[in-house]
C-alpha cells in the first residue's frame, strides 16, 4: 500500500502500474468477490460472477505482479473458510497464465484444493506438475502452445471427477479468457464453446457436491471481442444453472 | 537480445539465442505482456535451427551420393 503514488504513476513491474486510485480499485475488487461469497453462502444466489479489476491470481504473499495487486480469489477462499466456517473449497483457475499468486497464498492451506491449467512455458514461468503444495492439494495442468479445447477437456475432466470425491463446500473460479485463439498474449486455441463446456463442468461438480454454489471472478482476457463473447458464454451458463 | 535478424544467424548464434529465450521464459523474468512475443521469437529460432540442420543433412547426403559410399551421420546433441 506504501507503493501507491499520491499523484502520477508508480511501476511495480513490467506490467503492473499504480495510480492514486489503484488501492481503492483493488480493495473493491477484493470486496466484490467477498460480497459474492457472502451472498452465495447465505443462499441469496446460487452462482455469481464478479467482473472486477484489477485481477488477482498473480499477486503473491509479498509481491504484486502481472496486473494484480491482491490475491482476490485466495482471499475469497479464506473468507469462506474463516468467516463462514466452510471446510473445503475448490479453487479452479483456467486463465491461460499460471495462478502463481493463488498457489503462493494457498501453498500451506490444506482446506483448499487449487487447480490451474495454463500454457507452459509462458509468463510467469511457474506451474509445473511437480508444484503440489505443502499437502499435495495443488494440481497444475500445463498445456502445450497451440493446443485447443480437446486437450483442455482431457486435462480437466479427470480432475473435476476426482474433486467430486473430495466434496467441496463451495467452488471458486479464476476465470481468465486469454486461452481463446484470438487472444494476443498467449498461444492456445480455445473457442467460445470451450468456455461454455468448462463452466458447465464446474457447475456439474458444484451441483453434485455443494448445492451448485459457484463464485467466479474475472482474471485475464486481452482480445476484447473474444473476451466479450467468452464472458457472455460463461455468465450465460452460470445464470442458467443458478436458477 | 541481438539486433541481428534470425534469417542471418548461424546455427550456433540461433541456438544460443534460443537457449536465452527458454531461460528467460522459464525464470518468469519477462512481463506478461511480452512473454508471447518472446515465445514466438523462440519458435522462429527453433525453425531456423531446424532449417540449418536440414541443409547440413542434405549436404551430407549429397557428398554420400557423389562418393558412392556410406557416410556415418551423428545427430547433433540436444536436438
Amino acid at each position: 500500500m506504501r507503493a501507491i503514488p499520491a499523484k502520477g504513476w508508480a511501476q511495480m513491474d513490467g506490467d503492473t502500474w499504480l495510480s492514486p486510485g489503484s488501492l481503492n480499485a483493488a480493495l473493491r475488487s477484493v470486496g466484490g468477490i467477498c460480497a459474492a461469497v457472502d451472498a452465495v453462502v447465505a443462499g441469496q444466489a446460487k452462482t455469481a460472477f464478479v467482473a472486477g479489476r484489477p485481477p488477482g491470481h498473480h499477486a503473491e504473499t509479498e509481491t504484486a505482479m502481472g496486473f494484480c495487486l491482491f490475491g482476490t480469489v485466495a482471499i475469497a477462499a479464506k473468507r469462506a473458510l474463516d468467516h463462514h466456517g466452510l471446510s473445503r473449497i475448490a479453487v479452479l483457475d483456467f486463465d491461460v497464465h499460471h495462478g502463481n499468486g493463488t498457489q503462493d497464498l494457498l501453498w500451506d492451506e490444506a482446506r483448499v484444493r487449487f487447480v490451474s491449467s495454463h500454457q507452459m512455458p509462458l509468463y510467469p514461468g511457474s506451474g509445473a506438475p511437480a508444484e503440489k503444495g505443502a499437502h499435495g492439494q495443488i494440481t497444475n495442468l500445463p498445456l502445450r502452445a497451440g493446443s485447443g479445447g480437446a486437450d483442455m477437456r482431457r486435462a480437466w475432466g479427470p480432475v473435476l471427477d476426482d474433486l467430486r470425491l473430495w466434496r467441496p463446500d463451495l467452488v471458486l473460479v479464476s476465470a481468465g479468457f486469454d486461452a481463446h485463439h484470438d487472444d494476443p498474449l498467449a498461444g492456445l486455441t480455445w473457442e467460445t464453446d470451450d468456455y461454455r463446456w468448462i463452466t458447465a463442468a464446474v457447475c456439474d461438480l458444484a451441483e453434485a457436491t455443494c448445492a451448485g454454489r459457484v463464485v467466479s471472478a474475472l482474471e485475464g482476457g486481452y482480445d476484447l471481442d473474444a473476451l466479450a463473447t467468452s464472458v457472455a458464454a460463461h455468465v450465460g451458463v452460470l445464470e442458467e444453472r443458478g436458477r | 537480445m541481438t539486433d541481428k535478424s534470425i534469417a542471418d544467424m548461424s546455427f550456433e548464434e540461433a541456438m544460443a539465442a534460443l537457449e536465452a529465450v527458454v531461460s528467460q521464459l522459464e525464470k518468469g523474468e519477462v512481463p506478461l505482456e511480452q512473454s508471447i512475443a518472446l515465445y514466438e521469437r523462440g519458435a522462429a529460432l527453433k525453425a531456423h535451427c531446424a532449417g540449418k540442420l536440414k541443409d547440413a543433412e542434405e549436404k551430407v547426403e549429397l557428398i554420400r551420393a557423389q562418393e558412392g559410399r556410406a557416410v556415418s551421420v551423428t545427430p547433433v546433441e540436444g536436438m
